[in-house]
């Protein structure tokens, strides 16, 4: 264990020094593999990576895909910023039921919709963390688990919007380049979502090595220092908050079009808590550690079936495990110290 | 909206107020003492409740009760409802405790962040709800009628029956001793001196693991015994009882003044009370919508609610 | 008579009955190195921890260059000109160094979130002008060599003065000093007190709360001392050593403080 552990350390500690001293064409070739890699995914048909129950191109959009981009999402807010957030499905739950209604009973299509189901998400992110962020660190956790419950419940007793039934019949996106969103192939859904990941992982990293980024941290590790440091601590929650609501609502607007029928039943709980265990297994903080938590959360159930029977079971022991083993996640964040000789 | 069911009704809603409220207290403490002692939310309280629910069930099944036998006489039922509680406090205080040895102790000892206990907690609390969910196979499990629950006393629409009576008695016998408990033995002492001050009630010899060791055995020994009355009002129980069970709990701790034992009995009388007459007004399905709200604009308005310290700040 | 940076006028605070503050009155002028002494539990840290708007006090007037700053946010407070270290360090441990000083000098420009995500030019501007104050700041305390370095790996007497430099981010008016000195031996002792006269040097007034009388004698201009949260004397560190009432307060506590 501890020799596994010391080995996987110093790949990662050897491709840092690869990438530090990598010239900026290197990294490029490096980056437009690694993508080219990722969007051939659903072209590979390997026994070894296939999954037994369903087809290996509709677990990458869901749980895969899925999965990374609301853990990249809840990230900002648990991850960088330290602030636990039960209820994330609520946001999930608000795009999905925003493209639902919207692309039923107005002429708008997805594209369109996209932006009005993140800012009915954001806004969400407002009218919840404007009052609960101003709570310390265990009650906004639970009034965020609450939130995350009343949406349901409020979903479940409109009539408007379906009721306990859900809503049916919801248009897929219409096509674009070409390309068509049918019901039957999930691969144009992935390659989406994977494409809006991108952008959503590049705009997350530009913020978190610039002024938002430390002020994130600085709240994490002391949220009073931080304003006695001159943090405007509440607005930087608050668009934690935001940001990660919107990614929320963008992944639950992706989602309904794709299963064209959602229940209020699908977003539970136990959603909010998959996302957060992948967050917590992967490494708080850390981008790429909490889509490694999310690929590896959401693929093993697929591919081992006692797994999924047994998935929250899992996923809540694994939380216990990791914060008394591991507090830091698999993939810790970890900053590259640099030694410098004194330099007088 | 329809006033009229709180018009007619007006006293026996307020009678149920009070019944649940009192299921409700035993509860909350346990949220307020272990509070008192980490200042820190046990996520993980509900399933110890609803462990105690399960540990009603799987008694009642020894004694072969199917629901249709006529109801038990009344020292009978006094006998093994006692039995109950009994069976109930055991298992839930035996949680509580293991609860904490693993998921906050560690944790504790390694000084390391809220966080980290949280998300230990919680974790801990998922996987309590799901082990019982595969357990119960996501079923209600209900449970038999014990007793005779017509009404033997009526005034106006006030109906007085033996299950009410059964749970206000007995909790409040319950308070009775919790306060001797906490204001007049070595273990309150101890308590008491951990909520207030831990780093001085360590200079003093009192040994801080073990005090919270106790805590969480109260709180979860009440939480039992506030399952075993719920098993006989409510006679049904499944795996995610706790939750909802547990966010009423906890906003009325938190409206009594988390930390704080009186305020955690009256905020859960107040809760009840406030949940049967909007109810009455809204529906049921909203209640819960409602005790949510009751927890934010709570935690806005007068955070230390009506008895409680001042939570946002802890000290510097 | 040289202006006053902050003043403390008339604070009374009442924590649930106790009166931790009574009626104090304090100021620190341009140029000057104030000291705040007395005993253990006198209400010195309570005295930061009002004129930074982490409490409010019950009644009475915190002023700040002029303009009062009560009711107003310890971020807001901060941005106005009081920079403070903390009694037990408290810095961003998961941060390097330079981040570290860096966040603090943030707040001094006005980019936003939705300008760091585009890369506007002002919030490039900005963002190399924190980078570069940060560096500055710790050539200035001799940290230069750390800003690479999480904040937590730093040996103790670094992690002192880091939280120095990150004060001094916030180009305060005042840099408010709790017990820099603690847990230093007298050579690091002496190095502070000329890191502190160069502060004052480079134009930042210093308000310092300190037991080590001899550091505080040495370097202060004035000497404020609080007993049972009343101010019992003020004055120069001669007439202050002379002072009956405060050699009465100190009595038992003056030995093990040098």
């Amino acid at each position: 264990m501890a020799l596994m552990k010391a080995s996987a350390f110093n790949l990662r500690d050897k491709f840092g020094d690869w990438w530090d001293g990598a010239n900026s064409a290197q990294r490029t070739v490096f980056r437009i593999v690694l993508i080219g890699i990722f969007y051939a995914l659903p072209m590979l048909n390997n026994p070894i990576i296939d999954t037994p129950e369903t087809s290996f191109s509709s677990v990458l959009f869901y749980p895969l895909i899925m999965f990374s981009l609301m853990a990249v999402g809840l990230n900002v807010v648990v991850g960088k910023s330290g602030i636990l957030d039960l209820g994330y499905v609520a946001f999930f739950a608000i795009g999905a039921y925003t493209h639902a209604v919207l692309s039923i009973h107005t002429p708008l299509n997805f594209w369109e919709i996209l932006p009005f189901a993140m800012a009915f998400a954001m806004l969400a992110g407002v009218i919840l963390g404007l009052p609960a962020l101003r709570l310390r660190g265990d009650y906004l956790a639970i009034i965020t688990l609450g939130f995350g419950e009343i949406v349901r419940i409020v979903a479940v007793n409109t009539e408007a919007i379906g009721g306990a039934a859900g809503l049916t019949d919801i248009p897929g996106p219409t096509s674009i380049l070409g390309i068509e969103f049918t019901v039957m192939d999930p691969r144009p859904y992935y390659w989406l979502t994977l494409t809006l990941l991108l952008l959503v992982i590049w705009g997350v990293i530009r913020l978190s090595h610039r002024k938002p980024g430390r002020a994130w941290e600085a709240i994490r590790e002391d949220e009073d220092v931080a304003e006695f440091m001159g943090v405007a601590t509440l607005k930087y929650k608050l668009w934690a908050f935001i940001i990660g609501g919107a990614v929320g609502g963008l992944a639950g607007a992706i989602y309904a079009s794709q299963i064209r029928s959602i229940q209020p039943e699908l977003f539970t709980l136990n959603l909010s808590i998959m996302i957060l265990a992948c967050v917590v297994f992967g490494g708080m903080g850390n981008i790429w550690g909490v889509i490694l938590g999310a690929v590896i959360l959401g693929y093993a159930p697929e591919k081992l079936r006692f797994l999924s029977d047994y998935r929250i079971i899992f996923f809540g022991l694994l939380m216990v495990v990791m914060m008394n083993i591991r507090p830091n996640g698999l993939m810790p964040r970890k900053k590259r110290e640099h030694f410098q000789e004194k330099s007088k | 909206m329809d006033f009229s069911i709180l018009i007619s009704d007006f006293w026996s809603l307020g009678l149920d107020g009070l019944v649940v409220g009192a299921i409700y207290a035993l509860i909350s403490l346990g949220y307020t003492l272990v509070y008192g002692v980490l200042r820190l939310i046990n996520f993980a309280h509900s399933e110890i409740f609803m462990i105690g629910t399960m540990a009603v069930y799987f008694v009642v099944l020894q004694f072969g009760f199917t629901g249709y036998e006529d109801p038990l006489p009344l020292i009978k039922f006094i006998g093994i409802f006692l039995l109950f509680a009994t069976v109930a406090a055991i298992v839930s205080g035996g949680s509580a405790v293991l609860l904490e040895i693993v998921a906050y102790r560690r944790l504790r000892n390694m000084g390391a962040s809220r966080l980290s206990s949280l998300i230990s907690a919680i974790g801990a609390s998922f996987f309590l709800v799901e082990v019982f969910r595969k357990i119960s196979d996501s079923k209600n499990l209900d449970f038999p009628r014990l007793i005779n629950k017509d009404p033997f006393f009526t005034v106006g629409t006030l109906y007085l029956s033996a299950d009410k009576v059964l749970v206000l008695v007995g909790a409040t016998i319950i308070f009775l001793i919790l306060n001797r408990i906490i204001n007049h033995t070595k273990l309150g002492m101890g308590i008491r001196a951990v909520s207030q001050d831990e780093r001085t009630a360590i200079l003093m010899g009192v040994n801080v693991n073990r005090i919270i060791s106790y805590t969480f055995l109260l709180g979860g020994v009440l939480a039992g015994v506030g399952s075993a009355f719920y098993m006989v009002f409510y006679e049904t129980t499944k795996a995610n009882v706790g939750f909802l069970v547990g966010i009423s709990a906890f906003t009325a701790a938190v409206l009594g003044g988390i930390g704080n034992v009186r305020g955690a009995l009256v905020g859960s009388f107040a809760l009840g009370l406030i949940q049967q007459y909007t109810s009455a007004v809204l529906g049921y399905n909203w209640r819960d919508v409602v005790t949510f709200v009751i927890l934010v604009l709570v935690l806005l308005v007068k955070p230390t609610g009506l008895f409680g310290e001042a939570l946002q700040k802890a000290r510097v | 008579m040289s202006k006053k940076l902050l003043e403390v006028q008339d604070v009374l605070v009442n924590f649930g009955g106790v009166t931790a503050l009574n009626k104090v009155n304090l100021h620190v002028s341009e140029g000057e190195i104030a000291a705040l002494i007395g005993p253990n539990g006198a209400g010195k840290t309570t005295v930061f921890n009002i004129v930074t708007g982490y409490y409010t006090p019950t009644s009475g007037r915190v002023i700040v260059d002029g303009e009062s700053v009560l009711g107003l946010r310890p971020y807001q407070i901060a941005r106005k000109g009081l920079g403070r270290t903390f009694q037990n360090i408290r810095l961003f441990g998961d941060m390097t160094a330079a981040e570290n000083v860096a966040t603090a000098a943030d707040s001094l420009n006005k980019s936003g979130l939705v300008g760091s995500l585009f890369g506007g030019p002002r919030s490039r501007r900005d963002e190399a002008a924190s980078m570069e104050k940060a560096h500055e700041l710790l050539r200035f305390i001799g940290l230069d060599h750390r800003a690479l370095q999480m904040a937590k790996n730093l040996p103790y007497g670094d992690q002192r003065r880091l939280e120095i430099a990150r004060a001094l981010a916030l180009n305060p008016k005042v840099l408010l000093l709790d017990e820099p000195a603690a847990g230093f031996n007298p050579q690091e002792k002496i190095e502070l007190g000329e890191l502190i006269r160069k502060i004052r040097d480079r134009g930042f007034a210093v308000l310092l709360i300190e037991h080590d009388m001899s550091l505080v004698m040495d370097i202060s201009d004035r000497v404020s001392v609080l007993d049972f949260g009343q101010k019992i004397a003020e004055g120069t560190p001669v007439e202050i050593q002379k002072n009956q009432r405060v050699i009465d307060a100190y009595l038992g506590v003056a030995e093990d403080a040098s």
